[in-house]
Order: structure tokens, then sequence, then C-alpha cells
């Protein structure tokens, strides 16, 4: 597909399908606690309600900076989302790399914590803070991660690239060499918390900090920043699958060549990580106090991803 | 309006009638499965559910929560308490019941109300009020 027009559709293709997910996310886990759930249509009730109602600024708040970071942290994660999917669509490596597409992604939620915490509640305070200590212990496994997926892969941080050197070696990187496995071990273990879903919502612990960063938002900005957080989830498990876990090429060329099953491939794979990855540990598991979370950080997933580094180094 | 999130205000309730609130949103009367949600913040509301007689240190609180969720809201008033006052009408600490203060647009009796009961006059006060 021709860049141009793959860079165009992009954006209303993230927006609807992360939506679809979030909804799919949501069945999933009432179905597992043996509720009925809401129907898989239900985000898209959730905005259209919210963009309905009315806009409220506390006094408390710097209006300014309250009213702007929801719409930046939806529109920076919109974007990144759509470089990932047109990288895949267009098959050619124009616009952006991995590390500008992890980049907008933790822009949009420093974006969201930066309008919470001028929102004047003190809440939103200890949110900004709370999601700071997280974003340290998550980020950095997850950045080291990436980067030696560039030593891995015929040293490129191109997604196209890394998809290709994935096709020509007929394995998904993960399965390619043991630095790669370890590499993918702690992406996907650092998702829940860069989805910030339990047990590390700690920055928005909803019974405890009521939200966090969230608490003063209502109506059109609340909107805003659930885009952006389902944006930005999508975007991580598609990375995951694109970047790790390419299995389309298991099927052979056929399935190569045909860019509409490839791409829905990819992306049944990534609802598959999402299950794995958000959904299960959200129901099953209950919420660790922020200490307890940055021990887990820096220990499993940080010693993974620093052996990861040593590992392909060498040529492993 | 398919997404009522619910936000909950005890102006002194004895606790029966929240128990019964957080019963309605379990595996087996699901309140979800009409997009309902239990958020923490008036800030994410659609719709108020007051329980409790109001008592006189829950009266600006209870006007401060109502003004602070964002139009279009509904109030909905859960138990025999916030509905009439009951047993605790005429006391001294008491300044309800509630649409003595605010609108109330749905009143849900019972001494707790049962959980159906609860989801039938949230989504009747809904619909009724986005028709
Ligand atoms: S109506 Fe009954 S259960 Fe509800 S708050 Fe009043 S006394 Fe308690």
């Amino acid at each position: 597909m021709d860049a141009a027009i793959a860079f165009l559709i992009s954006p209303p293709a993230v927006l609807l399908i992360s939506l679809l997910f979030e909804g799919i996310d949501r069945k999933i886990h009432a179905r597992m606690q043996k509720r009925i759930g809401p129907p898989v249509t239900q985000p898209f009730y959730d905005l259209i309600k919210l963009f309905s109602k009315e806009r409220i600024v506390p006094i408390t708040a710097s209006a300014r900076v309250f009213e702007t970071m929801p719409m930046i942290a939806a529109a920076v994660s919109l974007l990144g989302a759509s470089i990932l999917l047109s990288n895949i669509l267009s098959g050619s490596s124009v616009i952006g790399d991995l590390i500008l597409v992890m980049y907008l992604l933790a822009m949009s939620s420093v974006a969201l914590m930066i309008g919470g915490s001028a929102s004047g509640n003190p809440y939103g305070v200890v949110g900004f803070s709370r999601k700071m200590s997280m974003m340290i212990a998550y980020e950095i496994p997850m950045f080291i991660a990436i980067i030696s997926v560039a030593f891995g892969s015929s040293p490129s941080l191109a997604i196209n690239n890394i998809i290709r050197f994935q096709i020509s070696l007929g394995l998904p990187l993960a399965a390619s060499r043991p630095s790669m496995a370890l590499a993918a071990a702690t992406f996907l273990l650092c998702m829940p918390a860069a989805a910030s879903v339990v047990p590390f919502d700690i920055p928005e612990a909803k019974t405890e900090i009521i939200y966090g960063f969230l608490i003063e938002y209502g109506g059109p900005y609340l909107a805003l920043a659930k885009i952006a957080k389902a944006v930005s989830n999508f975007a991580l498990t598609l990375l995951a699958s694109a970047v790790f876990l390419y299995v389309p090429l298991l099927l052979g060329e056929n399935v190569l060549l045909n860019l509409g099953i490839s791409l829905s491939l990819c992306l049944i794979e990534s609802l598959l990580i999402m299950f794995v990855t958000i959904t299960v540990p959200r129901t099953v598991l209950a919420r660790l106090k922020i200490g307890q979370a940055f021990k887990f950080y820096w220990m499993l997933p940080l010693i993974l991803s620093i052996s990861s580094i040593i590992l392909s180094s060498v040529g492993l | 309006m398919k997404s009522p999130w619910i936000f909950h205000l005890n102006t002194g309730s004895c606790n029966g009638c929240d128990i019964e609130i957080v019963a309605a949103f379990t595996p087996r009367y699901d309140l979800e499965r009409f997009g309902c949600l239990l958020v923490g913040s008036p800030r994410h509301a659609d719709v108020l559910l007051v329980t409790g007689p109001v008592t006189r240190q829950m009266l600006p609180r209870l006007i401060r929560v109502y003004e602070q969720i964002p139009e279009p809201k509904v109030v909905v008033a859960v138990g025999t308490c916030a509905s009439s006052g009951s047993p605790f009408l005429g006391s001294e600490m008491v300044e309800g019941p509630v649409d003595r203060i605010i609108p109330v647009d749905a009143y849900i009796v019972g001494c707790p109300p049962r959980p159906e009961a609860i989801a039938r006059g949230i989504i009747m006060a809904v619909m009724s009020k986005f028709r």
C-alpha cells in the first residue's frame, strides 16, 4: 500500500480497533468473573456520552495546562499508534522508528500526569508522583529491551526492517536467539505497568486515590484521556506482536503477500497478547504497593533486559 | 443513554443501602451489563445515588457533590431514609429527605431496597431523563 494512503487511514483505524479491543477486554474480564458484562461496543457509548457532557474546569486548576494536556495526550498516542500501523500497512519504513513510537507513547502518559497535577487536587498530585516512580520502574527495562532488539536485528530500529529481518530468518524475533527471547519477555512483563492495570494501577488506584491524576477530569477531557489510554494500550500490544512475535511469516509466502490476512493475523495475535498481559492480570491479581512494584520491576525485568543486552553483544 | 456512571454518596445512612448498592454490581445482578460503572469521583459521574436521611453535617457536602457532577445528571434517592426521611423525620440533626435539598429523579423505597429494585430505579431514572 502507498505510504501516504496508509498514513491517512491509520488514525481512524487505530481509534476504532483500540476501542474495540478495550470492549473485548471488558467483556472477557466480566466473563471471567461470571458476569454478563457490558456489550463489546461499550467504550463507544462511553465516549459518545462523555463528549456530550458539560466541561468543568476547577477554579483551583491552572486552566490552560489542565485543558490542553488531554488533547496532547490523545493526539500523541494516536500519532504513535498510527506510525506503527502505517509502517506495517505500507511495508516501507518512511516515517518514524521504534524509539519514536515508544517516546510518543510515554509522552502521552506524561501529558496526562502534568494535566492531572495542574488540577489543584491533592489526589492528582499524589497520582503524579506515583506515576513518576512507576515510569522510572518500568520504562527503563522496557527501553533496554527495545535497544537490545536494535542490536539483535541486523542493527536496525525501523519497524519494517525488523519485520523483514524476521521474514528473512523465517522465525519470529523472540524465537531467533536467547537474547531476543529475554527482550520479548521483558517487554511483555512491562506491559501491565505501561497499561497501568491491576496489579500495577498504583497511580490511578480507584479505591485508594480515586483515579489519581484523572480525578478532576470530566466530560470531553475524560473522553480524551480514555482515548489516549486505549490507543496506547493497543499500540503496545501491536508493537509486541509485530516486533517480537511476527507470526504471519510462519504460514508461508502466500500469507505474507496478502496484506489483509497478515494484518488480521497480527491483530488477532495482539488480542491474545492483550488477553495474557492485561486482562488476566487485572482479573486475577490484587493491587501491589508502590515499593513492591518497584522492587518487582528492578529485580526480574531489569535483570532480564540487561542479560539480554549482554547476550546480544556477545552474539547470542 | 447507554453508559450511566454512578457516584454513590452516603449522607448518614446506616450502611444497609450502601451494601445493597454494591450487591447490585456483583455477578448475580451485574449492573455493568447496562454500561453502569461505580466511579469514585463526582466529575466522572452521571447518576448520583444518595442514601441516608441527610444529616446536618452532610448537607453542605451533598450540595457540593451535586454541583460537582457535570450536566446532564440524574439523582436517585435509595432507601426509605433518603426518600422520605422515615424514622428520622423531624429529628434535630436531620435536614432531609433528599428532595428538600436537591431535585430527585427517582425514589427507590425499601429498608434496604433489593438490588433488583436499585437496578430498575437507576435504569428508569436514566431512561426518563434522557428520552
Ligand atoms: S433505608 Fe434502611 S437500610 Fe437504608 S439507610 Fe435507611 S435505615 Fe439504613
